[in-house]
């Protein structure tokens, strides 16, 4: 048993700290996501030159064959600012799609290209926005007389700004599904960025979209299989970011406590103002603690399905919660879009929804560990 | 990071052979037998006395307190060792903490820290080898959780101090051979500079126990009436009690950690394989599946709490509010499940059943949800611990009380 982080995984964690001191700082952040700026190409590539990008995946593919906690300790600081931007979504879960999926031909194609930033792949799954689930792919993939075509509209689809291609799931005519990969400037794709209270969610539709056969990701009909393989190892990695936005909220919430003066004395020594940061302060290390034991499972080659989508349900619950606490302790300030809880807030209730909430996982883990239909 | 209990060297390895064999010699004649909860009414005196002499067997190899020093009567093992011995008897369905009714768990490692040589070497033995029990007697009548009000006095009479006063809430079923009590040695002192502890005889002439029948099992009063204590059993100082309090206090609340299993959701879970309703097993019921699903995610949050603490503690890592956070959530916790089990089970959970532990009895559970809230202290009182540690309010956060 050891609880610490590797001398490297430290040296990730300071190097990926610096770098959002300098590059992200606060009252920038707010102005992207009040502007719903949150693709930056620049920090992107920024990010892809420190080698943040597929850092998980095998050098020979232009990756860091870093290991999973170390990849998840970069992505609790970039969490903390919360950094916008498809570093995760591209260079860590299309990153592994492909790796998962991908024939070895289409992985020597792809997975450089995403490594270095050259590629954004964004993975494009859901029709309908309420469930999470194959039953929400509707996208048609049909074999025409003049190739594949492509037809159907995905709706929140994450990070879809920055993309040069998708991967989208499709209905076969089979009944299965394939993932395809289409270059974002096929003639027939259009990206409707959705309007409310979230961050870099579009709708992107394909009309009529021609796609060559070679562009169907490994088996065509495995695409759920291989989706939920490459979320199996993703998932912990966006958990981490989720912490450590939870830490940089307990911080600042806990500093607010300290200097906000009303009634003649700080808050924080009011017990009702303190509960709330008891309440904050147990959601935050559970989800530190489900999070890094999942990582730790991935990284040992254990069994670890049931403990990464514990920690999806776990870590969404508690970016929410504690945004919510946060939110009683800074009261009105708290609201204001110049505020850094306001990014954090829109990032909460985003990444809630994105791949599955945390009721779709509670119940993923209960069939990972008490299969139906076995009593 | 690795979360692993069962480090695999080969020395551990052999280790981990030699405690499951000795266990299982050890273990022979209490196969009938179900543990009962530490402060239980279905204690029988055939389970009370296995579990002693269990206790002086396991104090016999120093496997008791396995890191304590080899000359008061500990293993002088390792962390590894400890880990293996946790885990090894947990099988049994009991820990290390209470193989039987005793709290020496807690106030040893207190004396280890702030008792004089010679206190230590006379304390110390018979409490790691597991051959006295030992009961904490902290809360009074009038204090509660305010555990510095401390009314019952220790005045000094020559070599002696002359004990007077009244616990409550403390204890087990059988009476202690020491009393481990927070006692007032300055009446006119100001707080927490007037108070010490004594290490008494249980037998010393001028204690009567009472019992009380309380929701979660029996606890007692307990009167002093001019109880003659040797001066020799204040540790720590005279009117330093508050000092040795909070390294004691540290670990009762939740500081040492744990790395033993809720026994709990497995125990549901197979209760909800074997039960029909609607045609089909409770098991296959969604909404079922959900609540069982909440009440496991948030005993695994307990568990990882425990785990983080127990490492903190062995690797000398402070952790300012590790204790008790985890001490808080767990009450939390309990007090939720103990619903949930009355949604899946109605009646059913609160049935008594006496053909499994205790531990495991969910009749147990959904009482110790709101019978065990305040052991301890209140949860409002972990509140205020908890934002102290977190520096809430305050320039820098208030830092754990250093316990071996």
């Amino acid at each position: 048993m050891d609880l610490r982080l590797t001398k490297t995984q430290n040296m990730f964690k300071r190097a990926a700290a610096d770098f959002v001191k300098v590059e992200a700082p606060s009252h920038i952040v707010t102005e992207w996501f009040r502007n719903k700026a949150t693709f930056l190409p620049d920090l992107y590539r920024k990010a892809a030159n420190l080698g943040w990008l597929g850092m998980v995946v095998p050098e020979r593919y232009g990756g860091a064959s870093a290991s999973f906690t170390d990849c998840a300790v970069v992505f609790e600081e970039l969490g903390r600012v919360p950094l916008p931007g498809p570093l995760f979504s591209s260079g860590v879960l299309s990153a592994l799609l492909v790796l998962e999926g991908a024939s070895e031909a289409q992985k020597e194609s792809l997975l450089p290209a995403i490594c270095s930033g050259r590629s954004i792949v964004i993975v494009a799954i859901t029709d309908k926005g309420v469930d999470w689930g194959t039953e929400s792919v509707e996208t048609r993939l049909t074999n025409t007389t003049g190739g594949f075509v492509l037809d159907g509209t995905k709706r929140f689809v994450y990070d879809a700004e920055g993309a040069t291609s998708f991967i989208c799931a499709a209905r076969m005519e089979n009944g299965g599904i394939a993932l395809v990969l289409v270059n974002r400037e096929s003639p027939g794709i259009s990206i409707t960025p959705h309007v409310g209270f979230m961050v870099s969610v579009a709708e992107v539709r394909f009309d009529r979209v021609k796609v060559a056969a070679s562009s169907v990701l490994g088996e065509a009909g495995a695409g759920w299989q291989i989706l939920d393989g490459a979320l199996q190892k993703a998932l912990p990695i966006l958990c981490a970011y989720q912490v450590g936005a939870c830490q940089e909220i307990f911080d600042f919430t806990a500093e607010y406590t300290r200097t906000r003066v009303v009634f003649g004395q700080p808050i924080g020594r009011f017990q009702r103002v303190q509960d709330h940061c008891v309440e904050l302060s147990i959601h935050l290390d559970a989800a530190r603690w489900v999070t890094y034991e999942a990582l730790w499972k991935l990284d040992s080659g254990l069994p670890a399905a049931a403990g990464v989508h514990e920690a999806k349900a776990v870590a969404s619950e508690a970016y929410y919660q504690v945004c919510n606490f946060s939110h009683m302790v800074h009261a009105g300030p708290g609201t204001d879009y110049g505020h850094p809880l306001m990014a954090h807030s829109l990032m909460a209730h985003t990444l809630y929804q994105y791949l599955g909430t945390p009721l779709h996982h509670k119940r993923k883990m209960m069939d990972a560990l008490y299969p139906r239909g076995k009593g | 990071m690795d979360f692993s209990l069962s480090p695999d060297t080969p020395a551990i390895a052999a280790f981990r052979k030699e405690v499951q064999e000795w266990l299982q010699e050890n273990m022979r004649g209490a196969e009938h037998l179900r543990w009962s909860g530490i402060w239980s009414t279905r204690e029988n005196e055939e389970e009370y006395r296995f579990r002693r002499e269990l206790a002086r067997k396991l104090g016999e190899k120093g496997w008791l307190f396995p890191m304590f020093p080899v000359q008061y009567g500990g293993g002088g093992l390792t962390v590894d060792h400890q880990l293996v011995l946790e885990t090894e008897i947990g099988r049994h369905g009991l820990n290390l903490n209470s193989v039987f009714y005793t709290l020496a768990r807690l106030v040893a490692p207190a004396i280890l820290k702030w008792g004089s040589e010679e206190q230590k070497r006379e304390f110390l033995p018979p409490m790691l080898r597991g051959e006295v029990s030992v009961w904490q007697v902290l809360t009074e009548p009038q204090g509660g959780s305010d555990v510095a009000t401390c009314r019952t006095k220790a005045l000094r009479d020559g070599d002696h101090y002359v004990v007077n006063g009244q616990k409550i809430m403390v204890g087990y079923h059988h009476p202690p051979d020491f009393l481990w009590a927070l006692v007032c040695t300055d009446p006119s002192g100001p707080r927490h500079e007037n108070l010490s502890w004594l290490y008494i005889p249980g037998n010393s002439a001028g204690i009567t126990i009472q019992p009380m029948h309380l929701m979660m099992g029996i606890k007692n009063s307990v009167f002093f009436d001019n109880v003659r204590v040797p001066a020799f059993n204040l540790v720590g100082g005279e009117n330093n009690g508050w000092k040795v309090a909070n390294t004691y206090l540290e670990l009762e609340h939740g500081g040492g950690g744990n790395v033993t299993e809720d026994p709990l959701v497995v125990r549901l879970v197979r209760y909800c394989q074997r039960t029909q309703g609607d045609g089909k097993t409770l098991m296959e019921d969604q909404s079922i599946r959900d609540i069982i699903a909440d009440t496991l995610i948030e005993l695994d949050v307990v568990r990882l709490f425990a785990l983080r603490n127990f490492w903190c503690r062995y690797v000398r890592e402070p952790h300012p509010y590790g204790g008790v956070q985890y001490i808080y959530h767990q009450r939390v916790v309990r007090l939720r499940n103990a619903e949930r089990l009355q949604r899946i089970l109605g009646y059913d959970a609160l049935v008594t059943d006496l053909s499994v532990h205790e531990q495991a009895d969910f009749e147990y559970a959904v009482r110790s949800g709101p019978g065990w809230l305040h052991g301890g202290g209140t949860l409002d009182t972990d509140r205020l611990i908890f934002a102290r540690r977190l520096g809430l309010g305050r320039p820098t956060g208030e830092a754990a009380p250093t316990t071996v």
